[in-house]
């Protein structure tokens, strides 16, 4: 499912250059929860991002599902991306101008899909929204707004979940059912990969790995 | 895409507002301008074709009041001998001279607005007859009258005039100058006005015997008609001959200002707008970084992005023409008299044709505007990388 060969990612750091990663590989099989740990800074959500083909990696290689996402145009990253990723950031990140609905249905018209609501409304009574399509983000909790985007990340049936500090902000309650949504949509066969600096989410992932000094190491779940 | 447009517009009401304005204000001052450009040129052509004259001698000391109820329709009364008929008659190259008599008068009471009456000999004239034959109507009889587009009465009703009723035998078509306002009658009838109105009207109406207001020449050869105009001026002491060059020149100087003015304000508007939009959506598309970023990693394309942008600001700039246009056609319709007056100039708005043309060329061009004050937005935001993006407004 996922292929990490040779990873090097750098950023200019006045005259000199900060190496993020140097030389990372990593690979991960279909319909595994792999919970990415570490420091702040350690490069985690920067490894997200280049799984997600948001930012492009100084070298090496990733493939998602056999396709090498750095070799791919604009046209054709973004349409993987619509396709086969669904992302959940650690802000909201939802469009304010927007309804919840809206918000959900938004990544089937991009991937140039009619906008299905019966699906949309389908996956938002799965997250416990049943009740708020219509609301504005503007008046939904920090919970509701996360449930919004889990919604949306699974509304074109991606194969693989990136998620960034997904319960980060959120109270204890609310943590515990948002990582529990996170089980119902691993259960159900898709490939989820979880950062966090959260340690006792590690009951929920098949596979932990901790990320330190630019390289991952294994650890037991 | 459309209704991610529509939306986000709707979500940010003062600062799209305020880019409508800009864009309604900049499409009125360049509509504004152009119409009244086209307006008061073709109320001219429309006088001077309506006049039929080449020349127009009138009494030099009244040369002001003569253009004014040529150009404005400015009610007003001058007269000069009689014997001035002949005198042009006889200059080499003159084909033919009529007279006509102005009276600018109140001839129902004190109330009413002043109406300019305009006396003709039917037997020299050669601008009021054949406009008659023109029309399929038979020569102005006894008792009749011409009225211009801005005088109330249908032909066939009856009109009175110092207690004198008179049938109103046409109506001419509107042409934004003096003629509007002008009661086109026989000479002899004038006369017979003012000696009845001695004992009929309340006002006496004072009409001299051997008086005359202007002279109306056709020439043989119209390309001479500047010289036979020198020779008038050098042959009949006491009148200034009025060519269409010196009543358009009269106009085109009035206008002239006034012109130019609406063109620097079409131009300011543009000048300052035009940054003034780019940095607005600069900014816009800076503080909506984050969701750009959220919308490439949902799957949007960097042309998708720059679309965006570019789309609201053309939907803005679209929405603001029609409106700018729509606005000042609309003040242009409820005050054109007081426009012209104001302005000092003969208005005629151009036709629905001309209109259309211009309204559309406006909204193209404001259109064409808010599309390039969004480009370097635009571009701007397609080619920002996602994740830096999102961590907009982190740092």
């Amino acid at each position: 499912m996922i292929e990490v060969s040779g990873l090097v990612k750098t950023y200019p750091a006045g005259r000199k250059e900060f190496r993020l990663f140097d030389g990372l590989s990593f690979s991960s099989e279909k319909g595994e929860f792999v919970l990415i740990t570490g420091r702040s800074g350690s490069g985690k959500t920067t490894l997200l991002n280049i799984l997600g083909g948001l930012t492009r990696p100084t070298a090496g290689s990733v493939k998602i599902n056999g396709r090498e996402i750095n070799q791919m145009d604009d046209d054709e990253s973004s349409a993987f991306r619509s396709k086969t990723i669904g992302f959940v950031f650690q802000f909201p990140g939802l469009l304010s101008a927007l309804s919840a609905l809206e918000n959900v249905t938004l990544p089937q018209s991009l991937a140039g899909h009619p906008a299905n609501a019966d699906a949309a409304r389908a996956l938002l009574d799965r997250v416990g929204l049943s009740g708020k399509e219509d609301a504005s983000p503007a008046y939904l909790s920090g919970g509701e707004l996360k449930r919004v985007a889990i919604a949306r990340a699974l509304v074109n049936q991606p194969a693989l979940i990136l998620a960034d500090e997904p319960t980060a902000d959120l109270d204890v309650e609310t943590e515990r059912e948002i990582m529990e949504l996170f089980a119902g949509i691993h259960a159900a066969g898709t490939t989820i990969v979880m950062v966090t600096h959260n340690p006792d989410l590690a009951a929920y992932a098949s596979r932990v790995l901790r990320m330190e000094r630019g390289g991952l190491t294994e650890k037991t779940p | 895409m459309i209704r991610l447009i529509g939306k986000n517009i709707a979500y940010r009401p003062v600062r799209n507002g305020a880019l409508f304005v800009c864009f309604a204000f900049i499409a009125a001052s360049i509509f504004l301008g152009h119409v009244l450009m086209a307006g008061a040129t073709g109320s001219i052509h429309q006088e001077l074709s309506r006049l039929g004259a080449d020349l127009v001698v009138v009494p030099a000391q009244y040369t002001s009041e003569s253009e004014d109820v040529l150009l404005r329709g400015e009610p007003s009364t001058f007269f000069f001998d009689r014997s001035v008929l002949d005198e042009v008659s006889n200059v080499s190259g003159v084909a033919q001279a009529a007279p006509q008599s102005y009276f600018g008068t109140n001839p129902d009471n004190h109330d009413s607005p002043l109406v300019q009456i305009i006396a003709f000999d039917p037997d020299r004239d050669f601008t009021i007859t054949p406009w008659l034959s023109e029309h399929q109507q038979k020569p102005l009889g006894h008792g009749e009258v011409i009225l211009g587009s801005g005088l109330a009465g249908d032909i066939g009703s009856t009109n009175y005039y110092y207690g004198q009723p008179y049938v109103v035998a046409g109506r001419l078509e509107p042409t934004g100058t003096g003629v509007d306002y002008s009661v086109f009658i026989r000479e002899d009838d004038a006369r017979m006005m003012a000696h009845l109105s001695e004992f009929y009207a309340e006002e006496m109406f004072a009409l001299p015997d051997n008086d005359i207001s202007v002279v109306l020449v056709k020439v043989q050869d119209p390309s001479q008609a500047a010289l036979v105009a020198e020779r008038i001026t050098e042959q009949v002491p006491g009148v200034k001959v009025l060519t269409p060059q010196s009543l358009v020149s009269t106009v085109a100087t009035q206008l002239d200002a006034t012109v130019k003015l609406l063109d620097l304000a079409a131009l300011v508007a543009i000048l300052v707008s035009l940054p003034l939009i780019a940095i607005i959506s600069l900014m816009a598309a800076n503080e909506r970084m984050r969701e750009i970023g959220i919308l490439r990693a949902l799957g949007a394309t960097k042309k998708r992005i720059f679309s965006l942008i570019l789309g609201e600001s053309l939907v803005l700039a679209l929405a603001g023409g029609i409106t700018g246009v729509l606005a000042s056609l609309g003040g242009l319709l409820l005050s054109e008299q007081y426009i012209a007056s104001s302005l000092g100039i003969p208005l005629a708005l151009p036709a629905t044709g001309e209109l259309a043309t211009l309204a559309l060329t406006t909204i193209i061009v404001t259109t064409a505007i808010g599309v390039a004050a969004a480009v370097i937005p635009a571009l701007h935001a397609a080619r920002t990388e996602p994740y830096l993006a999102m961590r907009s407004g982190e740092l």
